[in-house]
């Protein structure tokens, strides 16, 4: 069996306030394996997020250990995390979260530029991104040009940019209507199929949930 | 990549573009008001060090008054009395000593009436003095017959003062007719060349100042130590002023060699720069404030971008050097909008001073002291930022992306 590209051991994460202590996981243990779909389902305030940010090696566990690629994020430099994080997770999130100031091409060479690629290299990547998922007439508009579907389709080329192992979604769909949320949940079930990538979505679609190979209930920041 | 970095910096100042104007506008009153002292202070600097150069090395300077009293004898309230000129001349090694005397009067050419300072040279015994020691030189007529009433005027004289004057013609001094016969070479500085030059003899009968003189320059003979000579100038001179104590009252002097005279006027020269430096440092510093203020407010704006820049493989370096570059460009615009008004303001109070001679000074503009202001802005520029620039970095990813605007 080979080693899980992301392996969560008995991960706990509590929040202090003031004296109150607030654990919002207690004891997540899970392995995301190479090709897995995986979907993240549960009530707000379950800590589904929570989780994500510890997929995505965006938070650090307060007990426990997360391994990336079967190495100790917790033993890592902020800066060498950073860079594991760029090459090897793609983020897409429910408000998009793209560079206002920048446009759709720049927001799409963005993780490149801090992967120390090329500028010719960064360019033809960000293009051909940009026209596999439809937008080569979208190239040099500002997200603020674009509509929600649209940007989150900038989003997802965004996180593809370094031909990452995982892309982690954290309700890609939460601020898109019914008919835009399908074609951005098809672009995902397309990745995973023929592109061999290892999703993780947190959502509360139930076609992608009939799609995925594993679902992951969570309910008070237990999995169950 | 830093290329990119600074593409993106631009772009966010950009996107912020009335802030980040009245942030630049701040260093550039800064930076506008020390560019245009220090090119002030540096030309004048330079001006005086040029012409106390031109003395030469054996050569002594007597002012009446203590150093620490300077604007007293500046001002000329003191002067040095006959008996001081003659106890000088008898102090040994002393080859020759020379009164400076100058006083301005209204000089009548063809219609024209103009004061000018006249300078009574004692042109009998001290000529070589004035053409070795003082780089006196005749461009054009030759030199004032001693006892007869003839001028040199200045190399200003025929151009900006009287345009169009010539020697072998009449001007007119008190009511007095005096022949110009020569025109002097410059002398690097625009009081000396502005003057008129006359024997001491007519001097002291046309300007009746018949007596001592404000200041008094000694010539030191072949083998004697400058310094020594000097020394006991000073002492010979303090020694009769506490034997006339009882009457008059003590009597200082001061006595330097040119080397000494041109320490001292670098001394006080440069404590001028050190003083003017440090209150347009203060207006950069009020500037600096700005800038760090302008930045915490962007970093703050900007947390959620700063947590996508981070999810995306931004190191902390990275987003140091972003905010730092930010700020550095504010710093170095800001510098390059303060330096340009402000040695173009130099340069045009050098150019009023030319049309007034009592207010000559020289704006100094030099590579050096572009090269520092750019230096200096893009400096405080990047020092201003670097607290903000850290506290963006110590942002964790996870709580900048929670915050949402």
């Amino acid at each position: 069996m080979p080693e899980p590209i992301i392996k969560l051991e008995n991960v706990w994460k509590i929040y202090q306030f003031d004296k109150v202590e607030l654990a919002v996981l207690k004891g997540v243990t899970l392995d995301i394996n190479q090709g897995a779909f995986i979907v993240i389902l549960g009530p707000s305030g379950s800590g589904k997020s929570t989780l994500l940010n510890m997929l995505g090696c965006l938070d650090l566990p307060s007990k426990g250990k997360v391994f990336l690629d079967g190495q100790d994020i917790s033993r890592m430099s902020e800066d060498a995390l950073a860079q594991a994080r760029g090459q090897k997770i793609g983020f897409v999130f429910q408000q998009f979260n793209l560079l206002q100031n920048l446009n759709a091409l720049e927001n799409v060479m963005l993780p490149m530029i801090f992967q120390g690629r090329p500028e010719a290299e960064r360019k033809k990547r960000a293009q051909s991104l940009l026209a596999s998922l439809g937008l080569q007439d979208r190239v040099l508009h500002r997200p603020s040009e674009l509509s929600g579907g649209e940007q989150q389709r900038i989003a997802i080329a965004r996180a593809l940019a370094n031909n990452p192992e995982i892309i982690v979604a954290d309700e890609p769909t939460g601020n898109l209507d019914s008919m835009t949320g399908q074609k951005i949940m098809e672009i995902l079930i397309d990745l995973h199929k023929n592109e061999r990538k290892t999703i993780v979505v947190v959502t509360h679609d139930p076609i992608i949930a009939d799609y995925s190979n594993q679902v992951v209930h969570i309910k008070d920041g237990q999995i169950i | 990549m830093l290329q990119e970095y600074f593409k993106i910096a631009v772009k966010n100042l950009r996107t912020r573009q009335l802030r980040s104007w009245l942030t630049i506008l701040g260093i550039v009153i800064g930076v506008f008001l020390i560019m245009s002292l220090l090119s002030l202070s540096q030309g004048l600097k330079n001006t005086v060090l040029q012409q106390l150069k031109a003395v030469g090395t054996d050569i002594v300077m007597i002012m009446p008054g203590s150093v620490s009293d300077i604007m007293t004898t500046l001002i000329g309230s003191v002067k040095l009395s006959e008996e001081d000129l003659n106890i000088i001349r008898k102090t040994p090694g002393v080859k020759i000593v020379i009164p400076s005397v100058y006083k301005g009067e209204i000089v009548k050419y063809q219609n024209e009436s103009k004061t000018v300072i006249l300078n009574g040279l004692d042109i009998r015994n001290a000529l070589d003095v004035y053409i070795d020691d003082m780089g006196m030189k005749i461009n054009t007529g030759g030199w004032a017959v001693p006892g007869k009433r003839e001028v040199m005027v200045g190399s200003l004289v025929p151009t900006e003062i009287f345009p169009g004057m010539k020697i072998n013609t009449l001007i007119n001094i008190k009511g007095k007719q005096f022949e110009i016969v020569g025109i002097l070479k410059s002398m690097g500085s625009k009081q000396d060349d502005s003057m008129l030059g006359m024997d001491l003899e007519i001097y002291r009968s046309v300007t009746g100042e018949r007596q001592g003189a404000p200041q008094a320059v000694a010539k030191i003979a072949a083998g004697y130590s400058v310094e020594q000579v000097a020394k006991s100038i000073k002492a010979n001179l303090e020694n009769q002023a506490k034997r006339r104590a009882g009457r008059q009252g003590e009597n200082s002097y001061s006595v330097f060699t040119s080397e000494a005279m041109s320490g001292i006027v670098g001394g006080i020269m440069g404590i001028i720069q050190v003083v003017v430096f440090a209150f347009g440092s203060i207006a950069v510093a009020v500037g600096g404030i700005g800038i760090m203020n302008t930045m915490y407010t962007s970093v703050r704006e900007r947390t959620r971008e700063i947590g996508i820049l981070k999810a995306v493989g931004a190191k902390n370096s990275t987003i140091v050097l972003i905010f730092l570059i930010e700020s550095g460009i504010i710093g170095l615009i800001g510098g390059l909008g303060g330096m340009i008004p402000g040695l173009g303001l130099a340069k045009l109070i050098q150019a009023f001073g030319q049309v007034h001679p009592i207010f000559y000074i020289e704006a100094s503009v030099t590579p050096g002291i572009i090269i520092f202001g750019l230096l200096f802005s893009f400096g405080v520029g990047c020092l201003s930022g670097f607290f903000p620039a850290r506290s963006a970095a110590k942002l964790k990813p996870v709580e900048a992306l929670r915050r949402y605007e």
